[in-house]
């Protein structure tokens, strides 16, 4: 069953997210990635004051919006047949333990090609100051 | 000076290899909170035809990520990261990231890049690319 095109521009509420540095830590802990600038405050501490974000947190803090999306009833997206076609993220500012990221997102596209469904979500996430921190797009493939 | 800024366009960066465990989907589903069962129960794996559970796309994307910033030396010269999941990356995989400097423009460096699986015989990230200013 296509998805349909009238959906795209849909908007869905903004999510706000507070940044904690524990989630940080197991974040960047469970994708095996050490990096001390995301466990240790004393390695950030010249440059950022502390620990930062690894720049795919951004999964974390803006997933909202596209969460949203997926368990959408008027949507009514296949589930068991969707799966991440592709990712694109753009990083503005670097995000500290503490920032309060806002991401608003909306339904980019919805297409097919060869046959499948395409839906692709556009979300834009930005910082207690109004700073960008992360754009993203999310594509979803609903097969066959 | 970090990696990237010493290795020439065309040049390949040093490839990383990341070992993914038995119940990485699960770590990875309570750290991101991608909880899709596609991701988290075997039987339903199986259930949806792709023959078991599956990593998350953004855990492999993730491990794309770690390869860039670590040849970035600072995470917060990462400016892009673009990846197409080509196919699944399943518990007990090595997935290898490996790619090249693309162009090299002032400070703005093209990487691109791919993942691999299976020994270099599964293409799991496609049409990759990265942007470290």
């Amino acid at each position: 069953m296509a998805v349909d095109k009238k959906f795209i521009g849909k908007k869905y509420p903004p999510f706000v997210y507070e940044i904690g540095k524990e989630k940080i830590r197991e974040y960047a802990k469970s994708i095996g990635d050490m990096n001390p600038l995301y466990h240790d405050d004393a390695a950030g501490a010249d440059k950022y004051g502390g620990i930062i974000a690894p720049p795919t947190f951004a999964v974390v803090y803006a997933n909202g919006p596209v969460g949203a999306m997926l368990f959408d009833k008027e949507l009514a997206l296949n589930l068991m047949m969707l799966v991440h076609g592709e990712q694109e993220f753009e990083f503005g500012e670097v995000v500290r333990p503490g920032d309060i990221i806002t991401t608003d997102g909306e339904i980019a596209d919805i297409y097919d090609k060869k046959g499948k469904d395409f839906v692709s979500f556009s979300s834009v996430s930005k910082n207690q100051n109004g700073a960008v921190v992360c754009k993203a797009r999310w594509t979803f493939v609903i097969r066959g | 000076m970090a990696k990237i800024d010493e290795i020439n366009p065309g040049q390949e960066f040093p490839p990383q290899s990341n070992p993914v465990g038995k119940y990485q989907p699960i770590y990875y589903a309570g750290s991101s909170g991608d909880f899709n069962p596609i991701h988290i129960d075997p039987e339903f794996g199986k259930m949806a035809g792709l023959g078991g559970n599956i990593l998350q796309g953004l855990c492999t994307m993730a491990f794309c990520a770690k390869a860039m910033t670590d040849l970035a030396g600072d995470p917060g010269r990462l400016k892009m990261l673009r990846v197409r999941f080509a196919k699944p990356v399943y518990p007990l995989d090595k997935v290898e990231v490996k790619g090249q400097v693309a162009s090299k423009d002032g400070g703005r460096i093209e990487v691109e890049l791919g993942a691999w699986t299976k020994n270099g015989e599964t293409q799991v990230i496609s049409n990759a690319a990265a942007i470290i200013e």
